[in-house]
């Protein structure tokens, strides 16, 4: 029981993800700034926000369901932290995870959306009740392309559902991103992931502009810290998520670090590039886009490797 | 050994004897009928405990007879009498406080016994005639559970009672066809092949049975329409609950010991399953009565349990099967939540509902663990049985056969339709208990302890059973038959350490917030963009799916839906109203041509009898 707590709270869960996801923000923002043509935070800039946000005065809506609304962003925190768990340990080979993994993740990666879903509803406010019902459809709209891409990893990867299995295969055969279906795979689960993350262009829930951070807006204090972490856990697990499904996983053995790091870092530099060349869509053209491009592209890549290309 | 007969005809002995005693002592009769279902709980988990076998009634005075009282003792019926006994326990519980008040349902708990009698009857009755006895009463009693009050509640429990109906004339027809085949009328004895036409005919009339009593498509028109009329404890006993666990336990039995199926059977039952899936919950999505929405959902999860029991594998029927008891936990839960909401508030309507949380906060905490049970959240019991069936298909996809090869559209539709039960109940839950209250809902109060104690226990059956499904549920319930051996390894995600993260992660949090001066906390008005908040201004969460509707591919589907194209009942009736006026063309009223109707049908007759 005391492994397990371990991986949850120390590695790979809640506080080297959040530690990896925290630079990897920085990054992020730091790349945005130099295509805005600006400085750019400091390096230590992801933690001040968080300590300066725990040390901020907490207000709760007073109209809303109070004990919902705490609650929420700590099973947000909960969700992030054991999807690393699930992700991180057959990606960095720590331990092989179990038959059937890779289903479980699907779902556990559903909980920080969900939680966020809650809290905001449970927040009373009109405006984050908005940013809700655009969070949930487009968990509809990329549920499907998402699992779609997978179950082309599947049948390329010969039928096993196991994220560990999965990694060894591409060891041996070579990465799924070499592929043909492999790169239609790895566009469209990019662009899953992409909303996934709540990123520009499917930024629809938090839409700053008209909705005033929609989800969010009545967070503040401790409970904005929170989700923030969150988001930066899932800023490093879902591109971890990708290099284990497409490009055959991480390692800290040797040379590989330097392969590694490169990796997750190309898949963050193609998501800022993506939401900084790119205005927000409205929700209904984001669901057109999964619904019609996204699951045309999916397809294709499965009937491709069905033909074992 | 115990007599099975005493848990049969006991609740339905006291059935019949308290239709004596008048509708002033409701409390009276509900103490009885509480009484009454402890005992056969009790009653249930000695059955369960008890060995298999095939149990025969001595009859002394013409010893064949007794062979038609010929009870089947195995895993299966076991499981289905443990669970109908602890939902009967369960509701009469509820029914207690629910239905003392409601002027209007007479004899509810005679009806209620005879039910959970029957319930046990069906589900342990060998013989096929005893069993269709026992199923035919359950649609009788079903309908007279419904309060037929005004117009509409009475159409839809004449609409339950013409499809529950005419679904049992279509089982005697079908266990005609099996004994003309087998020539037996026992369970137990009798396993076909799905190859010869009068076999498949058998099983198809079969299948109708199964469907129509657990509600899955085209036969389910009758839940919704019942369910929004139905007393809440009543749509949580039958179509939620007992429905449910009968209709699947003998869709289990064709599969398992009456029929083996081919694979153009398994790919029949499988387009079944994905369809009842995503076209319920797509109906679910638009509806604004929150009871019918339930009632869709109730349509919804047959899907998942049609497709994991078709899949033919042990994993899949296990799969299937605890799908069904998990279904049976939380459906029949949400049921009562709603009847709770709807006894405090008097609505029914998500648009007239909100912010009920802190006014009933246990039915809330009730209703969220049934909702995120139902939508697949780990690590409650709803995940446990759907990833069993999401690994069933996929191991089921290394098959050969033509429904082996469509696995991907298996696995997509169970999927997605999970995530749109998730957007629904979103919605649900939204709609009920969060968001903005209603200054008229500032006097509701918690319902009594008789009311949420049920929801509670079965909200906490719902996390136990999920959390304890590997190690614990499923090797204790579903060690039967083909089941105990091939399960695979289901547990290998290990629900426990996860509950422990989840205690951890509350730790951290509140660690968290103490770090944060959560103390210093303050409370304060919603913020909106600086415009003033004023009471209209409030985003319904029915407004949350419109976009869905304005795609012209579903606004089709949708219209179609509303016009009742897709519903059995409407089209039967078109159908005969239509015979109907052509044959009223020979009405005339004239006398001499009725005469002359006679004349030659009678000489037809001779002609045809010479």
């Amino acid at each position: 029981m005391g492994k397990e707590i371990f991986y949850f709270l120390v590695f790979p869960g809640l506080i080297f993800s959040g530690v990896i996801g925290g630079i990897l923000s920085w990054i992020d923002r730091k790349i945005t700034a130099r295509v805005q043509f600006r400085q750019g935070p400091p390096f230590f800039q992801p933690l001040y926000d968080f300590v300066k946000l725990l040390a901020k005065e907490t207000i709760i809506p007073s109209r809303g369901s109070a004990t919902t609304f705490v609650l929420a962003p700590v099973f947000a925190l909960f969700g992030a932290s054991i999807s690393a768990v699930f992700i991180l340990l057959p990606i960095l080979g720590v331990e092989t995870g179990f038959a059937g993994d890779l289903i479980v993740i699907i779902y556990l990666l559903n909980i920080p959306s969900l939680t966020f879903i809650i809290g905001a509803l449970a927040s009373g406010n009109p405006l984050a009740a908005v940013g809700a019902s655009r969070e949930m459809k487009l968990i509809l709209s990329y549920e499907v392309p998402f699992l779609l891409v997978l179950i082309s990893i599947i049948i390329k990867a010969g039928m096993t559902i196991n994220l560990a299995e999965i990694i060894e295969y591409q060891a041996a055969n070579g990465a799924f991103i070499g592929s043909l279906s492999g790169i239609i795979g790895f566009i469209t689960i990019i662009m899953c992931i992409q909303a996934k993350l709540g990123l520009v262009p499917f930024d629809m829930a938090e839409g700053e502009g008209e909705i005033c951070d929609g989800v969010i807006i009545e967070s503040s204090g401790s409970i904005l810290a929170m989700f923030k972490l969150t988001k930066y856990i899932m800023l490093f697990i879902l591109p971890a998520l990708i290099t284990g499904l497409f490009m055959s996983g991480l390692s800290f053995v040797g040379i590989n670090i330097l392969w590694s790091i490169l990796k997750i870092f190309a898949v963050l530099l193609l998501i800022t590039l993506i939401r900084n060349t790119n205005p927000r869509v409205r929700i209904k053209q984001a669901m057109k886009f999964f619904w019609v491009w996204m699951n045309l592209f999916a397809i294709i890549s499965i009937i491709l490797a069905i033909f074992g290309l | 050994m115990i007599d099975f007969r005493l848990l049969i005809f006991m609740p339905m002995l006291v059935g019949f004897v308290l239709f004596i005693l008048p509708e002033s002592l409701k409390i009276i009769k509900g103490m009885i009928t509480l009484i009454i279902s402890a005992i056969t709980l009790y009653y249930s988990f000695l059955v369960f405990s008890s060995d298999n076998g095939i149990s025969v009634m001595p009859c002394s005075i013409y010893p064949p007879a007794g062979n038609f009282f010929a009870l089947n003792i195995d895993g299966l019926s076991k499981l289905i009498v443990l669970f109908v006994g602890f939902f009967g326990f369960m509701y009469a519980l509820y029914s207690l406080s629910y239905v003392t008040k409601e002027k209007r349902l007479i004899s509810y708990y005679s009806y209620f016994l005879i039910t959970l009698g029957a319930s046990f009857g069906a589900a342990l009755s060998d013989n096929m005639i005893l069993f269709v006895f026992f199923w035919g009463l359950l649609g009788l009693t079903l309908y007279k559970l419904i309060k037929g009050y005004d117009e509409a509640s009475s159409s839809a429990a004449k609409k339950t009672l013409v499809l529950i109906g005419a679904s049992d004339s279509i089982l005697i027809l079908g266990i005609g066809l099996l004994f003309k085949l087998s020539g037996s009328y026992h369970m137990s004895e009798i396993n076909l092949t799905t190859t010869s036409a009068w076999a498949n005919g058998a099983f198809i009339c079969l299948l109708i049975a199964s469907f129509t009593k657990a509600g899955a498509l085209p036969f389910h028109t009758w839940v919704p329409d019942y369910v929004e009329k139905a007393p809440a404890s009543t749509s949580a006993l039958l179509p939620a609950s007992l429905d449910k666990l009968l209709g699947i336990y003998f869709l289990a039995r064709i599969i398992i010991n009456l029929f083996t199926l081919t694979s153009w059977a398994t790919l029949m039952l499988l387009i079944v399953g994905g369809i009842t899936i995503i076209a319920a919950v797509m109906m679910a999505l638009v509806q604004h009565n929150f009871k019918k929405l339930l009632g869709y959902h109730a349509v919804s999860q047959v899907g998942y349990m049609i497709t994991g029991l078709a899949l033919g594998t042990p994993l899949g029927i296990a799969a299937g099967l605890f799908h069904m008891i998990n279904n049976a936990i939380y459906k029949g839960g949400l049921f009562l939540t709603a009847g709770s909401v709807d006894k405090r508030t008097g609505k029914n309507d998500l648009s007239e509902l909100g912010g009920l949380s802190k006014l009933m906060p246990i039915t809330f905490f009730a209703a969220l663990v049934f909702a995120l049970s139902i939508s697949g959240i780990p690590p409650f019991n709803g995940f446990y049985s759907k990833w069993m069936i999401y690994r069933g298909i996929i191991d089921f996809g290394s098959g050969s056969g033509i429904a082996n090869q469509l696995w991907i559209v298996w696995l997509v539709l169970a999927v997605f339709g999970s995530a749109l039960t998730l957007a629904s109940f979103i919605k649900l839950i939204s709609g009920i208990y969060l968001g903005r209250r209603n200054p008229e809902f500032e006097k509701v109060k918690e319902v009594s302890i008789l009311m949420w104690l049920p929801q509670a226990i079965l909200a906490l059956a719902c996390i136990v059973s999920g959390i304890f499904a590997a190690t614990w549920v499923i090797p204790k319930l579903f060690n039967f038959g083909p089941l105990s051996s091939g399960l695979g390894d289901p547990g290998m995600w290990q629900s426990q350490p996860v509950s422990i993260l989840i205690l951890v992660s509350l730790v951290v949090g509140f660690l968290i917030f103490w770090m944060g001066n959560m103390k210093k906390h303050r409370r304060s008005d919603s913020f909106i963009g600086g415009e003033k908040l004023q009471d209209e201004l409030n985003f319904s969460p029915l407004e949350f799916y419109k976009t869905i509707g304005s795609f012209k591919f579903l606004a089709f589907f949708y219209d179609k839906a509303k016009k009742k194209w897709f519903d059995i009942y409407h089209i039967g009736k078109g159908i005969i109203l239509g015979l109907n006026s052509v044959f009223s063309i020979c009405h005339t009223g004239i006398l001499s041509s009725y005469i002359m109707w006679v004349v030659a049908g009678v000489a037809i007759l001779l002609i045809i009898l010479i």
